[in-house]
């Protein structure tokens, strides 16, 4: 596999979206080529960044009490 | 645009009767679990947290009112999220209070890894911006990213589960998060070399 075409399938790889057989074709190239290693680490990250920042924030209390005695008035 | 009624994965043969409360404490453990989630994607689609809050309960109301279509430990979230999108462009979307998103047509490519590949490429400077301005980039995107963005790579939905919630082919689900990933690395990136979190490369 060329670094080419392992980069064009980075996000699939890193969604889990791929087929097992190409799974593990990109993971031997990721583990013998270093730009790509270190490439697929900073999107990694880059993933685990946007997740982890924009799910700080919950709903407020106020709006599930408001639910839950909807619910019971239903 | 006609209103849609919540979806049903299906329609199974009539479960037996549940009481009230039985029903209750289905949906409590069952949809109301998603609440955080829900109102995460609401406030992204709306923009502001008034609104937000208003279009949750009002899925929540809908939801439990045909809580009897919705098949027991099937993917609730995702048809919550299903019921509450169509809601949003049914009854919100019009005065939905998002900025002047960017022009489509006009994000050229953009890989943050590319432009900081000789100066930060561990990305260190991703812990120095602020949840808030992480927030304001996402909101920026057009929202036909945005919504794929926030299903995805904050919700976790996989490809499948977007498609079905924004109802376009798994294909499109995953052009929309490659250009709408692309576009919100431009912004970070954007916005850590303005405060100076990072030298970023002179201007081409």
């Amino acid at each position: 596999m060329r670094c080419r075409e392992c980069v064009e399938h980075l996000y699939e790889y890193l969604d889990r979206e791929v087929t097992p057989d190409l799974e593990a074709e990109m993971r031997a190239h990721i583990q013998k080529c270093p730009p790509c290693s270190e490439h697929f680490d900073f999107e990694t990250l880059f993933l685990k960044f946007v997740r982890v920042r924009c799910r700080a924030q919950g709903a407020p209390v106020t709006l599930r009490r408001r639910i839950l005695e909807q619910l019971l008035e239903e | 645009m006609t209103s849609t009624p919540p979806p049903a994965s299906s329609n199974p043969p009539s479960p037996p009767p549940r009481s009230p409360e039985e029903r209750r404490a289905g949906f409590e453990r069952e949809a109301l679990v998603h609440l955080d989630a829900l109102y995460r994607v609401a406030l992204r689609l709306t923009g502001n947290a008034s609104d937000a809050e208003d279009l949750v309960q009002e899925t929540m109301l809908r939801a439990y009112r045909s809580w009897d279509r919705y098949t027991p430990g099937t993917n609730a979230k995702g048809w919550l999220l299903t019921i509450l999108r169509h809601l949003f462009i049914n009854e919100y979307r019009r005065r939905s209070r998002h900025p002047e998103t960017v022009d489509v047509d006009t994000i050229e490519p953009f890989a943050l890894f590319q432009e900081v590949q000789e100066e930060d490429p561990q990305g260190a400077f991703f812990d120095k911006i602020v949840d808030d301005e992480v927030l304001r980039a996402v909101d920026q995107l057009p929202e036909a990213f945005r919504e794929a963005v926030t299903l995805s790579d904050v919700e976790g939905l996989s490809y499948e589960e977007v498609a079905k919630v924004l109802d376009v082919p798994v294909g499109t689900v995953k052009s929309r998060l490659y250009r709408g990933r692309r576009l919100l690395q431009a912004k970070l990136y954007e916005y850590a070399v303005s405060m100076g979190y990072i030298k970023g490369q002179a201007k081409k």
